[in-house]
């Protein structure tokens, strides 16, 4: 069995809104395996970006631990942080964020120029990246004179720049259209299949379906029994149904 | 693909912004660079003046500074011969400067009349022709504006008087002089008519010849380390005298202009304080827009570190590109206003108000450069403080 | 008393009193405030004044001690001043019947000029030239300076202009979603642009406003610090309801006319592109 990438304990999520506090999340654990695919479903509200961004580590939880390979995120420093995103974590957005001035070739190899990889070096896993995701011809345009589906992927290409354990997508069709999103689907399946592990945010029921896992929230809370036996990590709850 | 590279394109994105921020650091810049050329050009130029020949000294009447006023000082042949038997003194000479009035047809013309010791003189530069010979009473020498006047040219005779007794309608004193040379007088101001002859002919002219009197002796010490000694010495032998080395004069002549120094610091100042409102005003309000590509850049691990960098290269950048501008448009505008300041009545001709050096340029620079970072930190801290997850989520909303 | 022959004016050396003693029969002599400062002198004393400084000297007393005209030309000059009369200087200086100039006066409807022209035609030795044509060409030295700021101000307010221009457009860039959102729900664009261009009058208002206030104060310091400085009365800046007027409506000018430009720009824009999404 592979061994666990992110294990996440009792994560609660409070914030301040108008003098009161709403409850983002309410005590969500879980444990992704590498080579999973697991996408994360609910309403709006419901939690789920909230849920990715702890286990990303871009926010911090109002109680509650998140592992990744090992390492608890609660411990870090904020530099020790951003090294662990940059090194160990891929990111996908909704709103594909590209830096609008730099080439695709150039935005992919931002996250490896900051790692501190060669320049000959990064240029050329950058070009093996965009041929990956099927853009290899469009290299040296700008990102705004990419179409959105082709940002999207060039977004895909730089998450996977320095090699991460886990890539986490929030949303990542959320501004396509449907034949694009299709694009973008096949380009996971792809992902998942060459061994990349996925934690994928999404209202698509196109991408839930060839998820390995779907995790149901609502409310904050993880509502729908997760697919594996939960008992295999100590401390974990059982299912939150 | 440089972090310079990727400020530069940042800048462009917004081209009209950009410009008009740069065109608005480039006016200050060019305030300042004409500012700081000010403060240290009324200085250099004066000092540059009065070392023209290397006479570090000068020797007046007490209380009073070269050319200030008409007193003169008695013994002057007898003072500069004892002065040059002085170890540690290389040369010295003494000058009189006096009005006179040159004979053209029918009418006199008013001049000014250097009287000189040729052999150790820093009042002039031959432009036509040649020089006074140390016991050569029949010449004179004109600058090229007394030459237009008296309608002269080397070789002609011009007739020179002094004394004018109204009562008499005559003149006490009047020699007829050939022109030996067309100078530059040194000191001279604009359009000044002026002529030079050897010491004893203008004593004579002027009326000042029992006495033996100068207006000014100047003294040349061996080695330019050893004025200051020189100075001292001089002080303690005649302390009936005024002695002044180039830095008393230069000191004495910075406090008369204080007031331009002062203006020139304070219109650097605010010019200063233009460039960083203008700089981190816009590098600011960059920021805010680009806030949620900066938390995305944050979330996929650039370090606060760089993101400040990036910032601050912007601002560096901007300042860069605006200061080599308005360097340009600096030492343009300084023309202009030096032609303004050189106007002042009685000021020497070859005195400059704006000099452009390379430890001004090199200064304003610095400056410039140093102020463009301190006015892009608050932008980069904004950026670097900016909450990933807050924004990211406003931006999704 | 006769003004100072300025033939040898600075060569007139104070030597210390002697003491102070009754001085009924010696000249009388009147010394300008900063110079009585500096040497501690008071009315009554008895000081020594000689041509050079190797002179004895004749004692004379101080029976006046004024306060200069402030001349802007002569307050950053150190020199120092007194004044005695002609006689007793012609004396001093042993210069019989010397003078450096002769003021006249002309009696009503005499023109200062043709009176000029007729010593001129006479004269030997000497000019003549009327009192204006004198302080205008003493007055150089400030209409030096006076072209000097003009040019200065012009630069500052080259700058200015370009700053406003820059802030207004900045700040109107900012409000491109608001605007973007307005034209959706039909908005004209009359309105935002009308909307903007108050904005931006009114922000340049209060500009003026706090810029006023801002002058008046930094006027009142330079007054200040110059007199100190230079111990003159002189005033150093003025600013007169003329200069207030013109700085306030070329203020206004400009922050309205940046803004109007900032305004246009927007509202040419087509709102999808606003919005980001054209």
């Amino acid at each position: 069995m592979n061994r666990a990438v992110l294990v996440a304990r009792d994560l609660r999520k409070d914030y301040p809104m108008y003098g009161e506090a709403v409850h983002a999340l309410r005590g969500v654990s879980l444990e992704i395996r590498g080579g999973e695919y697991v996408a994360v479903v609910g309403p709006s509200g419901s939690g789920k970006s909230t849920l990715l961004q702890l286990i990303g580590g871009i926010d911090s939880p109002t109680s509650g631990t998140v592992e990744i390979l090992g390492t608890v995120l609660q411990s870090l420093s904020d530099r020790e942080l951003t090294r662990l995103r940059l090194t160990r974590l891929g990111f996908i957005f909704q709103r594909f964020h590209l830096l609008p001035v730099l080439t695709a070739q150039e935005n992919v190899e931002l996250p490896m120029a900051e790692a501190g990889v060669p320049r000959e070096l990064r240029r050329a896993r950058a070009l093996e990246l965009l041929g990956y995701v099927g853009l290899g011809h469009r290299a040296r345009h700008r990102a705004t004179q990419l179409s959105g589906g082709e940002m999207q992927r060039v977004a895909i290409a730089r998450a996977l720049a320095n090699r991460p354990a886990l890539l986490l997508a929030d949303e990542p069709t959320g501004e396509l259209d449907a034949a694009t999103g299709h694009e973008i689907l096949e380009l996971f399946r792809r992902l998942n299949q060459d061994g990349t592990t996925l934690v994928v945010v999404t209202h698509d029921d196109r991408l839930a379906e060839q998820a390995d896992r779907v995790i149901h929230m609502l409310d904050g809370h993880i509502v729908i029994p997760e697919r594996r036996e939960a008992a295999a990590v100590p401390g974990l709850p059982a299912s939150t149904a | 693909m440089s972090g310079l590279g990727w400020s530069l394109r940042s800048l462009g994105r917004h081209r009209l912004r950009t410009g008009l921020s740069i065109a608005g650091i480039a006016v200050s810049a060019a305030m300042l660079l004409d500012m700081v050329m000010l403060s240290g050009g009324i200085e250099k130029s004066f000092a540059d003046l009065l070392l023209a020949r290397g006479y570090q000294i000068r020797l007046t009447p007490k209380g009073t500074l070269p050319f200030d006023t008409e007193a003169t000082m008695s013994g002057a042949i007898q003072l500069v011969t004892s002065i040059r038997q002085t170890p540690g003194i290389a040369d010295a000479g003494a000058v009189l400067g006096a009005s006179l009035y040159g004979r053209h047809r029918d009418s006199l013309i008013t001049l000014f009349g250097y009287g000189i010791q040729p052999e150790a003189q820093a009042l002039y530069t031959i432009i036509s022709g040649g020089d006074l010979s140390p016991t050569d009473s029949l010449g004179v020498l004109l600058s090229l504006p007394a030459a237009r006047v008296l309608q002269a040219k080397v070789g002609d005779s011009v007739t020179l008087v002094g004394r004018l007794d109204p009562q008499v309608v005559t003149a006490a004193v009047g020699r007829t002089l050939m022109v030996r040379g067309l100078v530059r007088w040194v000191y001279d101001y604009r359009d000044q008519p002026s002529v030079g002859t050897v010491l004893p002919v203008m004593q004579s002219l002027a009326g000042k010849r029992p006495g033996d009197q100068a207006s000014l002796l100047m003294v040349k010490a061996a080695e330019d380390s050893a004025a200051p000694a020189v100075v001292t010495a001089l002080r303690k032998r005649f302390p009936q005298l005024e002695v002044n080395s180039v830095a008393d004069l230069v000191r004495e002549f910075k406090q008369r202009l204080v007031y331009f120094r002062q203006l020139s610091y304070i219109l650097g100042t605010m010019s200063l304080i233009v460039t960083v409102l203008l700089i981190a005003t816009l590098l600011t309000i960059t920021v805010n827009e680009r806030l949620g590509e900066i938390a995305t850049l944050r979330a996929i691990g650039i370090s606060r570190v760089s993101v400040v960098r990036e910032v601050l290269l912007q601002g560096v950048t901007l300042t860069a590109i605006g200061s080599a501008l308005g360097i340009v448009l600096g030492l343009v505008t300084a023309r202009y206003l030096d032609s303004i300041l050189t106007s002042f009545p009685g000021l020497p001709a070859a005195f400059s108000f704006f000099v452009p050096r390379r430890e001004s340029l090199t200064r304003a620079a610095l400056v410039l450069l140093l102020t463009g970072s301190l006015a892009a930190l608050y932008p980069a801290w904004l950026a670097s403080r900016a909450a990933i997850a807050e924004v990211l989520r406003a931006e999704a909303a | 008393m006769a003004t100072l022959a300025r033939h040898w004016a600075v060569l007139l050396l104070v030597f210390p009193a002697v003491a102070r003693s009754a001085a009924a029969q010696l000249p009388g002599v009147a010394v300008e405030r900063q110079l009585a400062h500096e040497l501690g002198l008071s009315v009554g004393d008895t000081i020594r004044l000689g041509p050079r400084p190797d002179t004895a000297g004749t004692l004379v007393t101080i029976s006046t001690i004024y306060e200069p005209r402030a001349d802007p030309a002569e307050i950053a000059k150190r020199e120092r001043h007194l004044r005695m009369h002609l006689p007793d200087l012609v004396a001093l200086l042993g210069a019989p019947d010397r003078v450096d100039r002769l003021s006249i006066g002309l009696w009503a409807g005499i023109s200062a000029d043709s009176a000029s022209a007729v010593l001129n035609r006479s004269a030997y030795g000497f000019r003549a030239y009327p009192s204006a044509s004198i302080a205008a060409e003493s007055s150089q030295t400030f209409r030096v300076v006076s072209r000097f700021h003009r040019a200065i101000a012009v630069i500052t307010i080259v700058a200015s202009a370009v700053f406003v221009l820059c802030i207004m457009l900045l700040k109107v860039e900012e409000r491109r979603l608001d605007a973007a959102v307005m034209r959706f729900v039909g908005v004209r664009r009359r309105t935002i642009f009308g909307a903007l261009l108050l904005e931006a009058i009114l922000v340049a208002a209060l500009g003026c406003l706090l810029g006023t206030g801002l002058a008046y104060l930094a006027g009142a310091a330079t007054n200040a610090y110059y007199r100190r400085f230079f111990d003159t009365v002189l005033t150093f800046s003025v600013i007169t309801p003329g200069i207030v007027w013109f700085s306030v409506v070329l203020s206004l000018l400009l922050g309205a006319l940046a803004g109007a430009l900032a305004a246009w720009r927007l509202v040419q824009t087509r709102p999808l592109v606003l919005w980001g999404r054209g």
